[in-house]
C-alpha cells in the first residue's frame, strides 16, 4: 500500500475548499480542507500534512499568522500561500518569511504542480 | 186738694223732689225715699248726697252749682244707692220755678231710671270696644269708608303706617294719597264697586311717610236689614316688596334671556347697570372685569361715568392699595366706603381721583364664578355719603350673580370658540376629520376637514348615497360591506379604503371609528377619517430614496476598491480554472473519471456565475459623478439622516436619543456622502442591537466641537460590542460580520471621511456596545470649497431631500 503525502488546504472560499482538494488526488496526494486555521490548529493532520496551501486574508487567524503559530510550535510543514489580492509585495516578504511558494489567483494547475514538488523536495 | 197732690207726687213713676233756691233739698216723695230707704230728715237739706254714688259725687256737686248759679234746666246722669246698697242709673232733670221778675223760688227735679238704657248702652260700647280692638289688632290697614268714600274709621295699624291721626285723615280729601298716575284707575274701581256693590281689588300707589308704595286695596261692603250698603271695609296690603321683587325679577329675567340669547357680554354688563341706576336712582355702576392673567382690572361697563374717571380705574393691578374694586377683587370680600371724604384708604391714589369726580361713596362687590373665582368686581357709586340698605345690598347681590353668570357664559363660549377654532386647525393639520353616524336613521354629521377631504359641498346633507360617490369603484364592495357590518353588530371599526375624485386623483383614507349608544339606546359611531395620501405617497418616496441611498452606499471611490475588485473577481475565477484543471485530468486518466470529471465541470459554470454575479454587483460602483463641496450644517444633514431611518429604527424596536449640539459650526463637504456615513453608521447601530433583548435598544447620536477645529459626531449603540482584535479589520473592504453583509459600508464611511480631511474610528463603550465616531476639520473661514471630492450626486438624492422635508 502507498502512503500518499497528505496535502492540507487552509482557505476561508468555499469553492476552493471544493476544487483544490479533487485538483491534488489527480496529482496522487492525499488531500484535506479546512475553512479556517483555528479549524486546521485543532485537527489531527497538522502532524500528517507534508504540505499546507494557505489563503492570506482569512477571517480570525490569516494565512502568516498560521506560519508564525507553526514557527512558534516547531511544525515546519513547507507552506504554498495563495491569494486573491494581486498585491505584488506580497509575495516576497512571504517568501522571506520561509513559504515555498505564493501563487496568485486564479493560478494553472501547472503552477501549483510545481509548487507542490518543490515543497516536497526542500523535505 | 194738697194731699190729693201729694199722693199723686208721691206716686209718680219717678224720684221727684224740690230744694230751695239756694239747693236746699226741702222735699222728696215718697218713692224716692222708698228706693234710697233714707227717711225725709236724713235725706232733706244735702242729705240725700249720702246716696250718690261717690264717683259721680264731684260732677253732681260741680254741675249742680253751675245749675243753681245759671237758673237753667240741666240734666245729669248719676248712680243713686238703693236702699239694699246696689246703685242704679239715674237721669237727673232739674227746672227752676221762678217769679214773673225771673227769681227762682224753687227747684223742681225728678230723677228717672235708666239704669237698663245705660247697661244696654255699655253692652254696645264694649261690643265696639271689642270690634275696634279686633281691627286694631288686625294685621292689615283697615279702613272703613261710607258708600260715599269719606273716611269713617281706620284702624290703628293704618294710622300708625300713615303717621296721622284719624281726625286728620278724615279731613283730608281721599284722593290727594294716591299716585297721580293711579288716581284714574282707583276712582274707576270705586265706582265700579259703588255701583255692582261687588268686591273691589285693585292695586295702586299710596303715599306714606312722604313717598309712594305700592298698596293692595281690597274692599267689601257692609250692608244693612234692608240689604243697603252702609260701610265699606277696605283693606290695604302693603305689596311694594313684592312689586319690587317682581320688577326685579323681570329685569332678571329679561337680562339672563340677554345672556342666554348670546347678547355681547359688554351689552349685558352695560344693561345690568342701568338696571341698579334705574332702581336705586341717584346712582353711577360700573363693572370692572379681572384679566386672564388675574392681576389687572380692565373694564367692563360704566355707562354714567365719566371716561377720565374710567380711564384712570381701567388696567390697575389687583391688590389692597389700587381702590376698592381691586381691593374687593383682591379679597373676594364686599368693600363698603360710605364717605370718600372721610376714608382713610387709598388716600392718595384712588381716592382723591374719585373725590374729584364728585364721587362720595363706594360700593364694591365682587363678581365670583360658581368655583369662588373672582370675575370682576361690580361698584355702586353715589355723589353723597351713604350707606346701602338692605333692600339695595339685596339688589346687588342679585346684579353681581347675574354678573357672573354672564362673564362666565362669555369666558367659556371664548374658551369653547377657542377650542373649536383649535380642533379645526388640528384637524387640518393632521388631514383628519371626524363624524358622527347614527346607524338607525342613517344621519351623519361632518367636520369641516372631512368635508375638505372628501370635497363635497358642506350645505348639502351627507348621505352614504354621496358618500359612496365618491369611494374608489374598486373599494365600494369592501365600503359597504364595512357600513353594513358596522350596522348590525356595533363593533368598533377600523379600515382604509381610498377616493376616487372627480379629476381622477386617488386619496388614501384610514377610519377609526368607536361605536356608543345614545340616550335612547340607538346605535352611534364616533370616528375619525385620516387622509393617508400624502403619507402615503411620501413612504413611497421615502422607500425609493432609502433604496437608492443604500444602493450608493456601495459605490466607493474606485482607488479604494481596485484591490476589493480584485479580490472578489479572483476568488471564483480561481475555483474556475482550478475546476477545469482537475476536470482535464479525470478525462486523461486511463480509465476516464467520467463522474468526477462532470462534477468538475459543474463547479466550474457555478463558479462562472459567481464571478459574472460579482461584476454585476460592483457595476453599479462605476457609475459616478463627481461631487461639489458646499457648506454643511452637521445637525441638519443628520436630522434628515434620522427622519429617513426612523422608520427602520422604530422597525428594530430602537429608542433613538439625538444629543445635537447646539452651537456646532458648519463643515465643508459632499452632504450627501456625510449623510451616507450617518446612514451606514445607524442601521450598523441598529443591526448590532437585533439580538438585545435584556436592555433597552438605546441609540445614541450625538453632534459636538472637537479639539482642534473639528467637528465630531458619534453613534453609540448598546449592541453585542466589538471583538478587541477586530476594531481595525472593521473597516477593511469586505469584512463583515453579519450575514448577508458585503462589508464595503464602514470602509466606504471612512474612505469618505477621509476624503473630507477626517477619520473614522470605533471604540468599545464601558457599558455594553460600542461607538462609532468621526471627526471632520469645520470650515475654515475664506474656504473656497473648491476641493473635489470623489462623490455621487443624483438626481434621487435631491429627490430624497425634498421628500424629507416635507412634513
Amino acid at each position: 500500500m502507498v502512503v500518499r503525502s497528505l496535502v492540507s488546504v487552509v482557505d476561508d472560499d468555499e469553492s476552493v475548499r471544493e476544487s483544490l482538494p479533487d485538483l491534488l488526488r489527480e496529482f496522487g496526494f492525499a488531500a484535506q480542507a479546512f475553512s479556517s486555521a483555528e479549524e486546521f490548529l485543532a485537527s489531527d493532520c497538522v502532524c500528517r500534512t507534508g504540505c499546507l496551501i494557505l489563503d492570506v486574508a482569512m477571517p480570525g487567524m490569516s494565512g502568516p499568522d498560521l506560519q508564525c503559530e507553526l514557527m512558534r510550535r516547531r511544525k515546519e510543514i513547507p507552506i504554498v500561500f495563495i491569494t486573491a489580492h494581486g498585491d505584488e509585495t506580497v509575495r516576497p516578504r512571504l517568501l522571506e518569511q520561509g513559504a515555498v511558494e505564493c501563487l496568485f489567483k486564479p493560478f494553472s494547475d501547472t503552477a501549483l504542480c510545481e509548487a507542490l514538488n518543490a515543497a516536497f523536495r526542500v523535505h | 186738694m194738697e194731699n190729693e197732690l201729694s199722693r199723686v207726687v208721691d206716686m209718680l213713676p219717678g224720684l221727684v223732689w224740690t230744694a230751695l233756691p239756694d239747693g236746699q233739698v226741702d222735699f222728696l216723695n215718697q218713692r224716692w225715699r222708698e228706693y234710697t230707704g233714707l227717711g225725709v230728715d236724713e235725706a232733706c237739706g244735702e242729705g240725700w248726697l249720702t246716696a250718690v254714688h261717690p264717683e259721680d259725687l264731684p260732677g253732681l256737686l260741680e254741675r249742680w252749682r253751675s245749675i243753681l248759679a245759671s237758673g237753667e234746666l240741666r240734666e245729669m246722669e248719676v248712680r243713686l244707692r238703693r236702699f239694699d246698697g246696689e246703685y242704679r242709673w239715674f237721669l237727673f232733670r232739674t227746672c227752676p220755678l221762678a217769679h214773673a221778675s225771673g227769681q227762682v223760688v224753687k227747684w223742681c227735679g225728678m230723677n228717672i231710671d235708666i239704669d237698663d238704657r245705660r247697661r244696654a248702652e255699655e253692652v254696645l260700647r264694649a261690643h265696639e270696644r271689642r270690634f275696634r280692638s279686633i281691627v286694631d289688632g288686625f294685621p292689615a290697614l283697615v279702613a272703613l269708608r261710607t258708600p260715599a268714600g269719606n273716611l269713617e274709621y281706620a284702624n290703628r295699624r293704618y294710622l300708625e303706617y300713615f303717621g296721622a291721626t284719624l281726625e286728620k285723615l278724615k279731613r283730608s280729601a281721599g284722593g290727594d294719597d294716591f299716585h297721580p298716575d293711579d288716581l284714574a284707575e282707583v276712582l274707576a274701581a270705586w265706582r265700579e264697586a259703588a255701583e255692582t256693590g261687588l268686591p273691589c281689588d285693585i292695586e295702586c300707589r299710596h303715599r306714606a311717610g312722604g313717598v309712594y308704595r305700592w298698596f293692595h286695596m281690597h274692599g267689601f261692603p257692609l250692608r244693612d236689614t234692608d240689604g243697603r250698603i252702609v260701610l265699606w271695609y277696605l283693606v290695604h296690603t302693603d305689596i311694594d316688596d313684592r312689586k319690587r321683587a317682581e320688577a326685579a325679577l323681570a329685569e332678571e329675567k329679561r337680562l339672563l334671556e340677554m345672556v342666554a340669547s348670546g347678547h355681547s357680554m359688554s351689552a349685558i354688563l352695560k344693561a345690568l347697570c342701568q338696571v341698579v341706576e334705574r332702581t336705586a336712582s341717584g346712582c353711577y355702576c360700573s363693572i370692572l372685569l379681572v384679566d386672564q392673567s388675574g392681576t389687572r382690572l380692565e373694564h367692563g361697563a360704566a355707562p354714567s361715568l365719566p371716561a377720565s374717571y374710567i380711564n384712570s380705574i381701567n388696567g390697575r393691578p389687583v391688590n389692597v392699595d389700587s381702590g376698592p374694586c381691586a381691593t374687593a377683587a383682591y379679597l373676594n370680600q364686599q368693600v363698603i366706603s360710605v364717605d370718600l371724604k372721610m376714608e382713610t384708604r387709598w388716600a392718595y391714589g384712588w381716592r382723591q381721583i374719585a373725590l374729584a369726580h364728585g364721587l362720595r361713596a363706594c360700593w364694591s362687590t365682587p363678581i365670583s364664578s360658581t368655583t369662588g373665582k373672582v370675575l370682576g368686581v361690580f361698584a355702586v357709586y353715589y355723589d353723597e355719603p351713604r350707606t346701602p340698605t338692605r333692600r339695595e345690598q339685596s339688589l346687588i347681590q342679585q346684579i353681581t350673580h347675574i354678573a357672573s353668570i354672564a362673564v362666565e357664559r362669555a369666558q367659556n363660549d371664548a374658551a369653547l370658540r377657542r377650542s373649536e377654532a383649535f380642533l379645526a386647525e388640528a384637524q387640518h393639520l393632521s388631514s383628519t376629520g371626524s363624524y358622527l353616524w347614527r346607524a338607525e336613521t342613517d344621519e351623519i354629521t361632518w367636520s369641516e376637514e372631512t368635508y375638505r377631504i372628501f370635497e363635497l359641498d358642506r350645505t348639502v346633507p351627507v348621505t352614504l348615497e354621496r358618500i359612496s360617490t365618491r369611494v374608489h369603484p374598486d373599494d365600494l364592495p369592501a365600503f359597504k360591506e364595512q357600513v353594513e357590518r358596522a350596522r348590525c353588530d356595533g363593533s368598533n371599526v377600523e379600515f382604509e379604503f381610498r377616493l376616487q375624485m372627480p379629476n381622477r386623483s386617488v386619496k388614501y383614507l384610514r377610519v377609526l371609528s368607536h361605536s356608543s349608544r345614545d340616550e335612547s339606546g340607538q346605535l352611534e359611531y364616533t370616528g375619525a377619517i385620516q387622509d393617508m395620501t400624502e403619507r402615503r405617497l411620501s413612504e413611497e418616496a421615502l422607500a425609493k430614496v432609502r433604496s437608492e441611498l443604500a444602493h450608493m452606499a456601495r459605490v466607493t471611490s474606485l482607488g479604494a476598491l481596485t484591490a476589493s475588485i480584485a479580490h472578489e473577481v479572483n476568488q471564483p475565477l480561481s475555483g474556475i480554472i482550478t475546476n477545469a484543471g482537475t476536470c482535464l485530468r479525470m478525462l486523461a486518466a486511463d480509465p476516464p473519471n467520467i463522474d468526477g470529471a462532470r462534477e468538475t465541470a459543474r463547479r466550474t459554470i457555478r463558479d462562472g456565475n459567481r464571478a459574472s454575479e460579482v461584476i454585476t454587483r460592483l457595476r453599479a460602483l462605476f457609475s459616478r459623478k463627481s461631487a461639489t463641496t458646499e457648506s454643511v450644517d452637521l445637525n441638519e444633514a443628520t436630522r434628515e439622516v434620522m427622519a429617513l431611518s426612523l422608520r427602520e429604527l422604530q422597525r428594530n424596536r430602537v429608542i433613538l436619543r439625538p444629543q445635537l449640539a447646539d452651537d456646532l459650526p458648519l463643515v465643508t463637504g459632499d452632504r450627501v456622502q456625510l449623510q451616507q456615513v450617518i446612514l451606514n453608521l445607524l442601521l450598523n447601530a441598529s443591526d448590532a442591537m437585533s439580538c438585545v433583548d435584556d436592555r433597552p435598544r438605546q441609540l445614541v447620536i450625538r453632534t459636538e466641537r472637537d479639539e482642534g477645529d473639528r467637528v465630531r459626531l458619534s453613534v453609540q449603540d448598546a449592541g453585542v460590542g466589538l471583538e478587541p482584535q477586530g476594531v481595525e479589520r472593521l473597516f477593511e473592504p469586505f469584512y463583515t460580520t453579519k450575514n448577508g453583509g458585503m462589508g464595503i459600508g464602514l470602509s466606504l464611511s471612512r474612505s469618505i471621511i477621509e476624503s473630507h480631511h477626517g477619520h473614522l474610528w470605533a471604540a468599545p463603550n464601558d457599558g455594553p456596545g460600542a461607538t462609532f465616531s468621526f471627526s471632520i476639520p469645520r470650515r475654515s473661514e475664506g474656504a473656497t470649497g473648491a476641493r473635489r471630492l470623489g462623490a455621487i450626486r443624483t438626481h434621487a438624492v435631491a429627490t430624497a431631500r425634498h421628500a424629507m422635508r416635507k412634513p
